[in-house]
């Protein structure tokens, strides 16, 4: 018998995630929406209440929870602000290829620091030459004096400026068949954040460039095995990236469904709230059965990915289907409220526009088509 | 060591228990499903007695008496940091008032052993009598205060504390053992956080019945409470409601005249 | 002295800087009352020190029998002493009922002397009538009704009532009653001293007397919507009170709340600004002469308690509404009158 509830320990950790993000991330969202750089405040809140170790082992500082508490937590606080839920995804999504592929000098050095919230990661493969195609890398590395030697520049990185611990992909400048992840730490010469991006939503995320330039790293800073970086990089995006990215949709879902249902009742024409009207409550209902659906799919991969076995495809499609459905039900909770959708102090309207980010994010839909084909064809 | 007891009381969320009314069709209750939570008085107690625990050696009891949701609750307080939970939960205890429910608390107090401080919110959000803070200070044999804003000196076993008053506040020495109900100046609650839930894994919550506690059906609940509901009715209002329509220039200008007319400008 | 066949009410009262407070006042009109239906005698305890001339004051209120605790150790409240005095008297002479002032020292002392009488206790009464067999029919706000509550078995019957509830009695000179005094209570082992109290000004037009109300609710949405309630209120001249929702939230204090566990206000007018209508917020605005509520809920519950509803956005409406009021004032060339 398949048991679809929450446990009550889940159940507790929802309550903390909620009572979390509504007393110390919600405070800030407006700053975040003002100035797109304020990030600061949120970051350190994450750190301080645990949310960046829930996934790290107790052994290293973390709490060992797992991926459908990091999930959880996710979606209570993109209910609230899904850019904060971005920046929490992408570090947790930094830490993965250390907790999965790192030495245990390297998990020693790495994971508590990033379990205490004192450093904070991130995972950095796109670049202006290939996303969706990431063997589009043209990030470079050779090997000089028993150190690598990076060259490159990776776009579209979430936590670009934030992060001080970057896992980032680089190809053998030798060998375009080769392809080594490495762990990059703020301050290394040679590597610096640049460039910061305004993206019309997730506004207060930090989305930015990093570039290497003759960037010297040692070799203890090899993440998993040279020539097999591909793997590194692609299994963490693949599970603990797209489970990000669920939790971001999930919440931001969750938020379309409430304003929409308190705009339906309090809204009056012809003499009753628009609740009344069946032409609305169907388009309640459309939100609805979407974030039905898309619960049951997300907390299914986490739920095979926590039992330790791969998940990617599971998550693939809950990905693709809850992005999607976030978009679909930010734009019917906007058009729901008229005029009002337009206008930027209805919350609404930010729903519109952190929907646009989340399609693209760890993978297009496009992406998701080709891996859910695969697996079908397969 | 500080032994400290807090009392909790699990009650509707207050904003979703604002709808539950008589139904003027049926004149009887329209009960809904509301959430419960925590009293948020009482998480300034519990607060109060986390902060006590954080610079010296203290161990707080939590107890609660309720039907088995609220078990929730308690288990709520274990994951802020409570040591143990005590749920005092069976249907002889259902619909005591004030009286009953702080003689029954006492008596399980008085089981668990002897307390250095027993805390409680000065009232709670869905009765707001504030007797059960003091009447089980009577009933423990203890001083009280009520409505403490802050503990001023915690040196010894003489504490002093500023209590609320009417315009300002009286400072008040008390000897420990003592009976305090607090407001809600008197800190900022911590919320849960994942790794107290982690830690509450390994912790308790005992729950007591009538017999647990050896004593007459006849002291607690219902049968114990000297105070019952007779009646409840509903009532009509009064007063017919014109709405004043039109642009905002227009319900203001309406509004600015009808306050000319009563007198008020 | 006392008939023993004679039912007694007793009024507990309370004296602040040499004045009797007026909820005690009303609490022994009423019990004036009460006494006449049942042909009951009405007494009042009152402690302190240098009281001499308020026992007086309380008889023309309509008191048959004064005890008079006057005594250095009476002031300020303690709450053993006073527990211990109140407690042996009621123990000895049996009143059927006390009554006791929704003050804050009212709201501590009135559950001690039920825990030691052993007796039940009804917090914030709105009405106090006779029921059958001399039981006092407590009535308190309940889920949008009235709830009545009884203390069928147990003696003295314990309620607490808030000012202005009951009207405040008037004064006759010329009525006479005893005066007995009460002895600070000797050999009492005490834990608990008040050593010092610290008064704070209230800030403001106080809400009881206040001929004018304007009172703010959680609608105000944020701090700065609060503040705009405050700044209409200023302009109006008018007092300014909250909702229990509104002091959850952090934006004012206890002592601003309106309602059955707050203060009672008796207006000429009274404007709701952000708020429901909550029942146990709506109890406290007894008898106002007109009452206007704006919220932008049409469904809202004030709607059908009051006498005119705007329906708006009170952060929209609230400042177009003192602009407004600032342009009639500069156009008079005059302040605005007080009423």
């Amino acid at each position: 018998m398949i048991d679809f509830t929450f446990t009550e320990e889940q159940e507790l950790f929802q309550k903390a995630a909620r009572e979390f993000a509504e007393t110390k991330i919600a405070p800030h969202v407006p700053e975040m929406e003002e100035n797109d750089e304020t990030w600061d405040p949120v970051i350190k809140e994450l750190c301080e209440g645990e949310m960046m170790a829930i996934t790290i082992p107790e052994e290293y500082g973390g709490l060992g929870l797992g991926y459908t508490v990091r999930m959880i937590a996710l979606e209570e606080i993109a209910r609230v602000s899904v850019a904060t839920a971005m920046m929490m995804q992408v570090g947790g999504l930094g830490i993965d290829p250390i907790i999965l592929f790192g030495t245990d000098e390297q998990k020693q050095k790495y994971l508590p620091g990033l379990a205490s919230g004192e450093h904070f990661a991130t995972v950095a493969v796109t670049e202006p030459t290939g996303g969706s195609d990431p063997k589009g890398c043209r990030t470079t590395y050779r090997k000089e004096n028993g150190s690598y030697v990076l060259n490159g520049r990776k776009c579209f990185i979430t936590n670009s400026h934030i992060a001080d611990v970057q896992v980032v992909l680089a190809m053998d400048e030798d060998n375009p068949e080769a392809y080594s992840t490495f762990i990059l730490e703020k301050g290394m010469e040679g590597f610096e954040p640049t460039h910061i991006e305004h993206k019309i939503g997730m506004r207060g995320c930090n989305t930015g460039e990093i570039e290497m330039k003759d960037c010297e790293v040692p070799a203890e800073n090899l993440l998993g095995p040279e020539g097999k970086g591909m793997r590194v990089s692609m299994t963490a995006i693949s599970e603990c990236g797209r489970a990000g990215m669920i939790g971001c949709a999930l919440g931001l879902q969750a938020a379309c469904l409430e304003a929409a249902v308190k705009f339906a009742n309090e809204r009056i024409l012809y003499g009753k709230p628009i609740s009344k009207l069946q032409a609305q409550q169907f388009k309640i209902a459309d939100i609805k059965i979407d974030l039905e659906a898309g619960r049951l799919l997300g907390y299914r991969a986490s739920a095979t990915h926590d039992k330790g076995e791969r998940a990617g495809n599971e998550y693939a499609v809950a990905k693709y289907f809850t992005t999607e459905a976030a978009q679909r039900a930010a734009k019917i909770a906007a058009d729901m409220h008229g005029g009002y959708g337009c206008m930027e102090e209805y919350a609404v309207t930010r729903y519109v526009r952190d929907s646009f980010v989340l399609g693209p994010s760890a993978g297009t839909s496009d992406i998701m088509k080709v891996i859910v084909s695969r697996w079908a064809l397969s | 060591m500080l032994r400290i007891v807090v009392c909790v009381k699990a009650v509707p969320e207050p904003k979703a228990a604002e709808d539950i009314k008589i139904d003027p069709v049926t004149k009887s209750l329209a009960r809904m499903e509301v959430p419960l939570v925590i009293n948020p008085l009482d998480r300034n107690a519990l607060e109060a007695a986390l902060l006590i625990k954080e610079h010296d050696e203290a161990h707080i009891t939590v107890i609660s008496m309720g039907p088995p949701p609220a078990g929730d609750i308690v288990k709520e307080c274990l994951a802020l940091g409570a040591d143990h939970g005590i749920l005092l939960s069976d249907p002889a205890f259902a619909g005591a008032d004030a009286f009953a429910t702080a003689y029954t608390l006492a008596i399980a107090i008085k089981k668990i052993g002897q307390q250095d401080l027993v805390l409680c919110g000065r009232a709670s959000s869905d009765g707001a009598t504030e007797w059960v803070g003091p009447e089980l200070a009577v009933f423990l044999d203890l001083p009280v205060v009520t409505m403490v804003r802050e503990f001023a000196e915690t040196e010894n076993a003489t504490w002093q504390v500023k209590a609320d008053i009417e315009h300002g506040y009286r400072i008040v020495q008390v000897q420990l053992p003592a009976v305090f109900t607090v407001t809600q100046d008197l800190n900022v609650p911590r919320t849960l956080s994942f790794s107290g839930i982690i830690k509450s894994r390994k912790k308790e919550i005992t729950t007591w019945s009538l017999e647990d506690l050896a004593i007459p059906a006849n002291s607690v609940g219902l049968e114990g409470s000297p105070t019952i509901v007779s009646k409840l009715e509903y009532v009509e209002s009064k007063r017919e409601c014109q709405i004043i329509d039109g642009t905002l220039e227009e319900k203001v200008e309406q509004l600015i005249s009808k306050l000319i007319e009563a007198g008020a400008i | 002295m006392i008939g023993d066949d004679q039912d007694l009410l007793w009024v507990i009262a309370e004296q602040a800087g040499g004045e009797i407070l007026p909820v005690c006042l009303e609490l022994i009109g009423h019990a004036r009352k009460l006494a006449i239906d049942l042909g009951a005698r009405v007494e009042v305890i009152l402690l302190g020190s240098k009281i001499d001339h308020l026992a007086g004051r309380l008889i023309s209120a309509g008191a048959d029998l004064v005890y008079l605790g006057n005594a250095p150790d009476f002031e300020p409240y303690q709450p053993e002493i006073f527990t211990e005095s109140i407690t042996s008297l009621a123990m000895r002479n049996r009143p059927q009922v006390i009554l006791i002032g929704s003050t804050f020292m009212g709201r501590e002392l009135a559950p001690l002397l039920a825990a030691k009488l052993g007796t039940g206790l009804t917090a914030h009464c709105t009405n106090l009538v006779w029921g059958e067999n001399r039981l006092l029919e407590q009535q308190i706000p309940a889920y949008g009704g009235i709830m009545t509550i009884v203390c069928p078995e147990k003696r003295p019957q314990i309620a607490t009532v808030a000012r202005g509830v009951f009207p405040i009695p008037d004064l006759e000179e010329e009525r006479t009653g005893e005066i007995v005094p009460v002895e600070i209570p000797q050999g009492l082992e005490t834990r608990v001293k008040t050593l010092k109290i610290v008064h704070s000004e209230p800030e403001g037009v106080p809400l009881e007397t206040a001929p004018l109300v304007v009172a703010g609710g959680a609608g105000a949405g944020s701090f700065e919507g609060w503040q705009e309630i405050q700044e209409l209120a200023d302009t109006l001249k008018a007092a300014f009170g909250s909702t229990r929702p509104a002091v959850d939230e952090g934006w004012t204090d206890l002592e601003t709340m309106i309602g059955q566990s707050g203060k009672m206000v008796n207006p000429e007018v009274y404007i709701g600004i952000g708020l429901s209508g909550e029942q146990q917020h709506m109890v406290g605005i007894s008898g106002a002469k007109t009452m206007i509520a704006i919220n932008n809920d049409p469904k809202a519950p004030v709607f059908d308690q009051v006498d005119y509803g705007i329906i708006a956005d009170c952060r929209v409406f609230v400042p177009a509404l003192v602009r407004k009021l600032k342009e009639l004032r500069e156009s008079s060339g005059s302040a605005a009158h007080d009423v």
